[in-house]
């Protein structure tokens, strides 16, 4: 027995040094980037960024950028429990709100993010001065089949229609746009300002059209692909993999007004690599970036030296017209009511 | 080694057992029975009174009792089957059997929307042979949810029964027969109550299963939620750790009292098993 655990010692040394040295060797052999760069994000369109931004980042600055994907209440999550070691977070604002609120993020020194002064207004600092500025606006709106539709859908109020019974679906209220469409639901019955109580009995009512609430955007292109429904309230983002599927979809700017929503970027607190962080996010708002993403159609441009044509444009949320056209909700109100809505939400509309 | 020692090697696996998961579901326990003003079991009776959860619980205390009670049905006959084959032949099937399981739940999900959407296989089928005029409106339904968890917990059942149905003595049959029970007769007074704990076994596992399952009905599911996705709404998307910790606790204390419910309906049924 002693000898056994003698051997199993003299063994597991061995392979420590052996272990050491051939590290060793590696670093002498290529050129191990110093640092790292964790950056929380979503996950789509993984191929493009790797390529036009993460790559040529890495090489400028000798980082390695590792990635750490998942959904906004995920990601956001892990950073809450305060056992990840994530510099870099994007952020819907919805839920990058509720981290400011909770104080989960550097603030940021607006005087090392150059490329602020070439974004709209709207995006420099939508979460309060010296938190990450939003570096896309996308727009919700409504997508729909254009061949199973009887009249083409041109409002919110189009979605109450009794001829779509059973044939929409609406974004969980746990969603981004979740509340966004519930302040629709509130313009809809007729008030003003918004009404909480007003826009329940609005939503109480559309619920018969709804098959399922979609959490993940991923959902709703299933859903529409499959026949499963023929309309629904979306981000124009996503609308060219509805396209893909359904070449007679259409997504339309309701006539109440389209919803912005804004993806944002923000330094973690207790981030060990905050200049590299601010600079990253520096890069994301470049011309050279937005362009390429704007080109690609995978992110709508802040930037305002991105010029598109009108057929770059299409689906795109391109132009400070259309921008500044945008309704935007104010997240501190949204985040100090969610817990409210989602309870209601739970109780009054989901059987 | 001596007789002493051999229980020694019980410990890696008990040490295991305690640190992963007896401290943490004691400690889960623990932080739902104390607030702030100490010890108190106001957050379950909340629960309780309110019709909104008592909603979900019985929604899926409805799913998985009705997945059980087909998985029996569709899973008695085949295991009866397969135990009356030749060595070979069992082997063969019981590897079929086998076989979804190892297909992860996820993709066994979209597969089923792909037959029973509404441009689904099914529908187009249906339709086609001018059966009925509109398709049929069956995912996103919980009738999809028990479609789903009967194919997914069906191999588990069957896998009991035929270890229990292959030690089952020919020689009991012959004479029960040679005794004047018909075929029939033979089958359900004699086959079925010997099958009677691989039923058990079984029904606890497709139950349990069902109860807890939360890929299933996430995909298949519509509108209405079952507990555990009720679970990780309140976990993951409002990080709620009390409320999900009640639910879980609550989870934990049906499933006990089904097996109990279940072990002493066994008893009843064949008290010599």
């Amino acid at each position: 027995m002693k000898k056994l655990l003698k051997s199993i010692l003299v063994m597991s040394a061995l392979t420590l040094v052996l272990a050491a040295c051939s590290s060793k060797e590696g670093s002498k052999e290529e050129k191990e980037p110093e640092a790292e760069l964790i950056v929380s994000t979503w996950g789509f369109s993984e191929d493009f960024f790797r390529e036009n931004v993460y790559a040529p980042f890495e090489k400028e600055h000798n980082v390695k950028i590792v990635l750490d994907t998942g959904n906004n209440a995920d990601r956001l999550n892990k950073v809450r429990q305060g056992n990840s070691d994530v510099d870099v977070i994007f952020l819907s604002d919805y839920y990058a709100q509720q981290g400011v609120a909770e104080d989960l993020f550097e603030k940021i020194d607006s005087s090392k993010i150059s490329n602020l002064d070439k974004i709209y207004d709207v995006a420099k600092a939508p979460l309060g001065e010296g938190f990450g500025p939003a570096y896309t606006i996308a727009q919700f709106g409504i997508a729909y089949n254009a061949d199973e539709v009887k009249q083409p859908i041109t409002t919110w109020k189009d979605l109450w229609n009794k001829d779509l019974a059973n044939k929409i679906t609406i974004p969980s209220i746990t969603s981004t746009t979740g509340p966004m469409f519930l302040d629709a639901a509130s313009k809809i019955s007729g008030s003003k300002e918004f009404n909480e109580d007003q826009a329940f009995a609005e939503m109480k009512k559309i619920m018969p059209n709804v098959v399922k609430e979609y959490g993940q955007t991923s959902e709703f292109v299933n859903m529409f692909s499959q026949g499963e429904i023929v309309a629904g309230p979306i981000m124009g983002m996503y609308f060219a993999s509805l396209q893909e599927a359904v070449p007679n979809a259409k997504f339309v700017t309701p006539a109440e007004g389209g919803y912005a929503v804004m993806n944002t970027v923000n330094v973690v607190k207790g981030s060990d690599q905050k200049e590299l962080a601010q600079s990253f996010i520096n890069f994301m708002l470049s011309t050279e970036v937005q362009e390429k993403s704007a080109k690609a159609k995978i992110d709508s441009p802040v930037n305002t030296e991105v010029v598109l044509t009108e057929e770059e444009a299409t689906n795109m949320t391109y132009g400070e017209e259309l921008v500044n056209s945008l309704i935007t909700l104010d997240m501190k109100f949204v985040n100090e009511k969610s817990k409210t809505w989602i309870d209601r939400w739970n109780r009054e509309l989901v059987q | 080694m001596s007789k002493k020692y051999i229980y020694l090697l019980l410990l890696p696996g008990v040490l295991f057992l305690t640190i992963f998961m007896l401290v943490p579901i004691f400690m889960t326990m623990g932080t739902t029975f104390f607030r702030e003003d100490g010890f108190t079991v106001e957050g379950y009776l909340q629960f309780f009174k309110d019709p909104y959860f008592m909603g979900i619980l019985f929604t899926t205390l409805r799913v998985s009792v009705i997945t059980t009670i087909i998985s029996i049905f569709l899973g008695f006959p085949v295991a009866y089957f397969v135990s009356k084959m030749g060595p070979r032949k069992k082997a063969f099937l019981l590897l079929l059997t086998i076989f979804p399981l190892l297909t992860s739940p996820v993709v066994r999900s979209f597969s089923w929307m792909i037959i029973i959407g509404k441009n689904g296989v099914l529908n187009n089928i249906l339709t086609g042979i001018g059966l009925i005029e509109e398709p049929l409106s069956i995912l996103y339904t919980p009738t999809a949810i028990i479609i789903g968890l009967v194919h997914l917990f069906l191999p588990l059942i069957i896998i009991t029964l035929v270890g229990v149905m292959e030690n089952i003595e020919p020689d009991l049959l012959t004479a029960a027969e040679s005794l004047g029970a018909s075929k029939l007769g033979v089958f359900a007074k004699v086959v079925v109550p010997l099958c009677v704990p691989g039923l058990v076994i079984g029904s606890i596992l497709v139950f349990v299963g069902s109860f807890t399952a939360y890929t299933t009905p996430a995909l298949l599911g519509g509108k209405q939620r079952v507990i555990s996705t009720f679970l990780y709404q309140n976990a993951i998307t409002l990080n709620d750790w009390q409320v999900a910790s009640i639910v879980a606790v609550i989870m934990i204390v049906v499933t006990v009292l089904v097996i109990s419910l279940m072990n002493v309906l066994a008893k009843k049924l064949n008290p010599r098993g």
